[in-house]
C-alpha cells in the first residue's frame, strides 16, 4: 500500500498526531455520524429516549480503560488546556493564601500559562525543576519541596522528548505528603497502559483527539475526590434548576452547559477501538516505528536528534545549518511529509536541549506504517544531505 | 500567513533582485529546489524554484505597512536599477513607520 493511500490522501505521510491524530478510526466517524443523525439523549434536557446516553457510555468505557474506580468523577472539558485551567484555578480559587506549586520545565503551555498568571498575581509561587536525561525525577521533586508546597503539575509524557515519567513513585509520596498532584496525560493516554487504581493521582488530564482518536474540541479529567476543587464555572445543568446553586454533585458540578455531544462520541469510540487492538499491541508497533525512525535518521550526522530513546512514537530533530520552518516547509511541499516545527507549546524544554530555537518533531500513531517511516526518513535525509552539498 | 499563486512561477532573475533587500537561501539539490527569502520585519517567502506557488508571512505587528511588499518587489524586480532604487527609498519610509512604532530601536537593516 502506497503512503497514504490507507487513508484516502495517497502519498501524503502525516506525522504530526503528536498535536492531532489522523486518521480517524472508520469506527470513530461512523459514531460521530451516527451521533448526528438522532437528537441527542441527555438526563434532564430531553425527553427524547431513542439516542445513545453517550455521556454516561463515555465515562464507563474511559473508567475502565483508566482503571478508574468512578466512573461518575471522569468530567469532560473542551481538551486538557481547559481541564488543566479548571483544576490549577480550581485549587487555588480554594486556597486561603499564597502557596508554593512544583512544576516541572517539560511541561506545556497549557500547564505554565495558568501557572504563570497565578504567580504573578502573587497566589502561588512557583518552582520548575529541571530534567536529566529526559526525565524528571522524584528525587528532583523532593529537593523543590517547601513547608507551603500544597501543588505539584508534572506531564505524564513530553510532547518535545517522548519521554515518560514515573508518576507512580511521584504519586506515592506527594499523597504522603498531602500534596495535590496534578498529572497531564495528553500525549500518553491512548499510547501506554495507565493503571489509575494504582497511582494515587489526585487528577489525571487527558484530551481526546491525539492517541484516543477521538475529534478536536472533547478531552476530560479523573478526579476522584472533587472537595480540593472550586468550582469556576456555573450554569444549567439539567437537574435542580429551581436552584440558583450550582449542584456539587459529580460530575454536573463541573459540566454546565451543553456537552459537546459528537466529541464524546468520538472519544467514546476511539477508547472501545483501542481496546479492540490492544494497548500493548499499540504500544509495541510505536517503539518499533519509532526506533527505526530514528536508527534512519541517525545515518546522517548533520541531523540532530534531541532523545534516540523516546518512550512514546515522538521524534524530535533539527538539521545542522537549516533553519527548522524551512525544512517543515521542504518535507511538507516537495515530499508530503507533515510534520511540527517550533517550540511546540513547551518553551523551557527548547531552551535546554537547542537555545530556544525549537525543532522538528515527527509523531506517529497506530495508522502510520513501517513504508510512510521510511519514505519520511529518507526524505530528512535528502534535505539534510542536500544542504551540506 | 499568506499563500499566493502567480501568473508564473518565480525566475532566478527575481531571486537576484531579492538579494538586494535580504537574505536568500537556495537550495538547488532537492527534489525541488528551494527558495527562502527573509527580511527582518518586513517578510519572508518560500517557495520552489519553478512554481507557481509562494508563502508570504509577515510580522504581525507591521503587517498594516508591509501588506504590499511583496507585490512591491514583483513590480519593481521588472524595473531594473531604477526599480531597485526606488523601492530602497518605499523601504526608508517605511523603516521610519516602524522606528515610530517601536520607540528608539532600529528595524533591521541589510
Amino acid at each position: 500500500m502506497e503512503p497514504g493511500q490507507q487513508n484516502g490522501r495517497e502519498g501524503l505521510i502525516y506525522l504530526n498526531n503528536a498535536a492531532t491524530s489522523w486518521p480517524k478510526p472508520p469506527g470513530v466517524i461512523a459514531e460521530v455520524t451516527k451521533s448526528l443523525q438522532n437528537p441527542y439523549f441527555e438526563h434532564g434536557r430531553t425527553t427524547a429516549g431513542c439516542a445513545v446516553d453517550y455521556p454516561t457510555a463515555a465515562r464507563e468505557t474511559l473508567a475502565r480503560f483508566f482503571h478508574a474506580e468512578k466512573p461518575g468523577h471522569i468530567i469532560f472539558t473542551q481538551n486538557a488546556t481547559d481541564s488543566l485551567n479548571l483544576l490549577i484555578h480550581g485549587f487555588t480559587r480554594n486556597t486561603t493564601a499564597p502557596f508554593h506549586t512544583i512544576t516541572t520545565e517539560l511541561e506545556h503551555n497549557s500547564v505554565l500559562r495558568p501557572l504563570h498568571a497565578l504567580e504573578m498575581k502573587g497566589a502561588l509561587s512557583l518552582t520548575t525543576v529541571p530534567c536529566t536525561n529526559n526525565k524528571v525525577s522524584l528525587a528532583a521533586i523532593k529537593a523543590a519541596i517547601q513547608v507551603d508546597t500544597r501543588l505539584v503539575v508534572m506531564t505524564h509524557g513530553s510532547n518535545v522528548l517522548g519521554s515518560v515519567q514515573d508518576i507512580k513513585p511521584v504519586a506515592e509520596y506527594l499523597r504522603a505528603n498531602d500534596i495535590f498532584f496534578i498529572v497531564d496525560g495528553a500525549q500518553t493516554a491512548g499510547h501506554i497502559p495507565i493503571d489509575l487504581a494504582c497511582i494515587p493521582v489526585d487528577a489525571f488530564v487527558f484530551t481526546g483527539h491525539k492517541a484516543l482518536f477521538g475529534i478536536p474540541g472533547i478531552g476530560g479529567f479523573y478526579l476522584p475526590d472533587p472537595a480540593a476543587i472550586a468550582v469556576t464555572k456555573q450554569g444549567g445543568t439539567g437537574s435542580d434548576s429551581g436552584s440558583l446553586q450550582q449542584p456539587m454533585e459529580m460530575p454536573t458540578r463541573f459540566e454546565p452547559g451543553t456537552h459537546n455531544y459528537p466529541g464524546i462520541a468520538s472519544l467514546y469510540a476511539g477508547v472501545r477501538f483501542i481496546e479492540e487492538v490492544g494497548i500493548d499491541t499499540i504500544e509495541q508497533k510505536a517503539h518499533h516505528l519509532t526506533a527505526s525512525f530514528v536508527q534512519a535518521l541517525k545515518k546522517t550526522d548533520t541531523i540532530i536528534i534531541y532523545n534516540e530513546s523516546p518512550d512514546l512514537p515522538v521524534v524530535s530533530f533539527s538539521i545542522d545549518g537549516m533553519d527548522n520552518a524551512d525544512v517543515g516547509f521542504i518535507l511538507a511541499r516537495a515530499y508530503q511529509v507533515i510534520t511540527r516545527t517550533g517550540l511546540h507549546c513547551a518553551p523551557l524544554i527548547h531552551r535546554r536541549i537547542d537555545g530556544g530555537r525549537g525543532c522538528i518533531r515527527a509523531s506517529f500513531s497506530w495508522f502510520t506504517t513501517m513504508e510512510e517511516c521510511r519514505v519520511a526518513t529518507s526524505a530528512i535525509r535528502e534535505v539534510a544531505e542536500s544542504a551540506h552539498h | 500567513m499568506k499563500e499566493y499563486v502567480l501568473d508564473e512561477p518565480l525566475t532566478e532573475n527575481f531571486l537576484k533582485f531579492l538579494e538586494n533587500f535580504g537574505t536568500v537561501r537556495y537550495l538547488d539539490n532537492l527534489r525541488k529546489p528551494y527558495f527562502s527569502f527573509e527580511k527582518e520585519l518586513f517578510i519572508s517567502i518560500k517557495g520552489f524554484a519553478g512554481d507557481s506557488n509562494v508563502e508570504v508571512r509577515y510580522k504581525k505587528e507591521f503587517q498594516d505597512l508591509t501588506g504590499d511588499y511583496f507585490h512591491l518587489l514583483l513590480y519593481y524586480s521588472r524595473q531594473g536599477p531604477a526599480g531597485i532604487k526606488q523601492l530602497k527609498g518605499i523601504e526608508e519610509s517605511l523603516k521610519a513607520k516602524m522606528k515610530i512604532r517601536m520607540g528608539t530601536h532600529e528595524p533591521g537593516s541589510e
